[in-house]
């Protein structure tokens, strides 16, 4: 079992993190280059960090850039440890980590239907949750879900309304 | 035998084994399931999307929607995850009175899910009992908090308001009700039932390995006999006051879930005579300014909690505004719920798809959040 300035240490040494940060007790983020994160999650994997609890996504429209995150932990460490990596927003492409964690899969596709992200080596990418969708996808900030109602949907008349 | 035809069945939204608005594709051959596809998204509701649009407290009554049977178990993550970025301590009281709630939380999701495996293998009997067992826990919540099912009284710094001497000592009369009266008459009517057991029994088998790799948390894990509780790895509320057990089984069959489940009963009802009798007096609240006006910094928290089935986590952003830049729910079933569905499924009879369905805890709301 290792604290969490051990594990910093431990990470510092192996890996080439861009940024580290103890946020609170048992929780730790880093961050990671694009190119190194699969080898990096792979790394982790091998070092007892291998519950992969969800990948989140979030859109930082601002500064032009996607961030994903992979939520791990480790039984033996007991440490949460989140790895993020940022990514263009144009281009809206990662690398599939199906491999590392076959249920990933499924959470890339989500991402997918969510933020427009397209995962290579993920050969399954259709729709999950949405069906015939064909607007930018919803959960991008610049999707303004009062502007797609009225766009899309009649408002309904009531009785002495003009 | 011959070769069997290979048939697609479309099993649900409307079929009465399926633990919800969802559906499973799957072929099968003879009365086997031979390939399996999840196929959500029947109550998509853009949750995480009408999170991102309110101010922090608008979205207390909005989260216990999530999933109707984790309602506490929303609103603590949320409240978590908003106490973890601000750097809030909540008061002594208010811990305790959280954890009162989430086992109480966890003792009804329990009841009602043994009754819903029940209902799974047409042991209709015991799925009423389940149901009338969970309404008098309900009949508490409703003392309590107003609400039956959603109770909107965990939030950001505490709780709503108190918890009367009056209720407290109602609580305990429920439990000793519950251990002494209904839980003796479940373990005839379901636990020493042989036909009940020659159903449960190597069925929905799911091996350590898949748990792990799948990322499978809770009594579905235990149950592979690995004593990993969230509650005991990270503590929250006041569970690091308290002196309980993990309960874990050996064969990760159905049968080893469900009689996980009831021991994890014994275990909340021991959690909360503990806490109701050693609770600290004090306030319950912390006074954060106008509700419509909370602020917290800029920052980020992956917090997760023990629900009845599992970690159950949400992923929020701050961006120092009114509002959450971005909450993401991470619920306990999503990895069995989809990719589960598509890997563990093949290979069960036709028969047994609801009693897979429902011992590993599928809850569909929780990945078409």
């Amino acid at each position: 079992m290792r604290s969490e300035n051990e594990l910093i240490e431990l990470l510092n040494r192996d890996l080439n993190l861009l940024s580290v940060k103890k946020l609170r007790k048992q929780n730790i983020s880093i961050r990671l280059e694009n190119e190194e994160l699969v080898s990096g999650l792979n790394y982790l994997k091998s070092h007892s960090y291998i519950h992969l609890a969800t990948i989140s996504c979030v859109d930082w429209i601002e500064d032009n850039q996607f961030e994903l995150i992979y939520h791990l932990f480790s039984y033996e460490d007991k440490i949460s440890l989140s790895v993020k990596t940022k990514i263009n927003r144009q281009k809206s492409r990662f690398v599939t980590i199906k491999n590392l964690w076959g249920v990933a899969k499924y959470y890339e596709r989500d991402i997918h239907d969510f933020f427009g992200i397209k995962f290579t080596g993920n050969d399954n990418m259709d729709e999950l949750i949405l069906e015939n969708w064909n607007e930018i996808p919803p959960m991008r900030k610049d999707f303004k879900t009062r502007q797609y109602v009225d766009k899309k949907y009649d408002w309904r008349q009531y009785h002495g309304q003009e | 035998m011959g070769k069997s035809k290979r048939t697609e069945m479309f099993f649900g939204p409307n079929h009465p084994g399926v633990p919800g608005n969802y559906g499973i594709n799957y072929f099968y051959e003879g009365d086997t399931v031979v390939s399996a596809e999840p196929n959500p998204g029947h109550l998509h509701r853009g949750f995480e999307k009408l999170m991102e649009e309110r101010e922090w407290i608008k979205n207390t009554p909005l989260v216990c929607r999530i999933c109707v049977m984790e309602p506490d178990i929303n609103e603590m993550v949320y409240a978590m995850s908003f106490e973890a970025i601000g750097e809030i301590k909540i008061p002594k009281r208010a811990a305790y009175i959280r954890s009162i709630i989430l086992e109480l939380a966890r003792i009804q999701a329990h009841i009602f899910s043994i009754g819903g495996n029940c209902g799974a293998i047409g042991l209709y009997t015991a799925m009423q009992w389940g149901v009338l067992t969970r309404d008098y826990i309900l009949d508490i919540f409703e003392e309590i908090t107003g609400g039956r099912v959603y109770h909107i009284y965990i939030r950001p710094g505490g709780v709503r308001h108190d918890i009367e001497d009056v209720t407290l000592q109602k609580i305990l009369d429920l439990l000793n009700d519950l251990e002494n009266n209904r839980m003796p008459e479940f373990q005839k009517l379901i636990f020493e039932n042989p036909i009940a057991q020659k159903r449960w029994k190597n069925t929905a088998v799911l091996n350590q390995e898949d748990a792990l790799s799948l990322g499978v948390t809770g009594p579905a894990l235990r149950a592979t006999g690995l004593e990993h509780d969230v509650r005991k790895l990270m503590p929250y509320a006041a569970y690091d006051q308290v002196d309980f057990k993990v309960p874990t089984g050996e064969d990760g069959d159905a049968w080893t879930r469900l009689k996980l489940k009831k021991d994890e009963i014994f275990q909340s009802i021991k959690i909360i005579r503990q806490l109701v009798n050693n609770i600290p007096a004090g306030p319950v609240s912390l006074n954060l300014g106008n509700a419509l006006k909370y602020k917290i910094p800029a920052g980020e928290a992956y917090v997760k909690i023990e629900s009845s089935r599992g970690e159950y986590g949400y992923y929020v952003v701050s961006d120092g505004g009114l509002k959450p830049y971005r909450v993401h729910v991470r619920g306990t079933s999503t990895p069995l719920g989809l990719y589960g569905v598509e890997t563990l499924l093949p290979g069960c009879r036709i028969e047994d798809v609801p009693v897979w369905a429902h011992s590993l805890g599928i809850c569909p709301p929780e990945f078409d959040r």
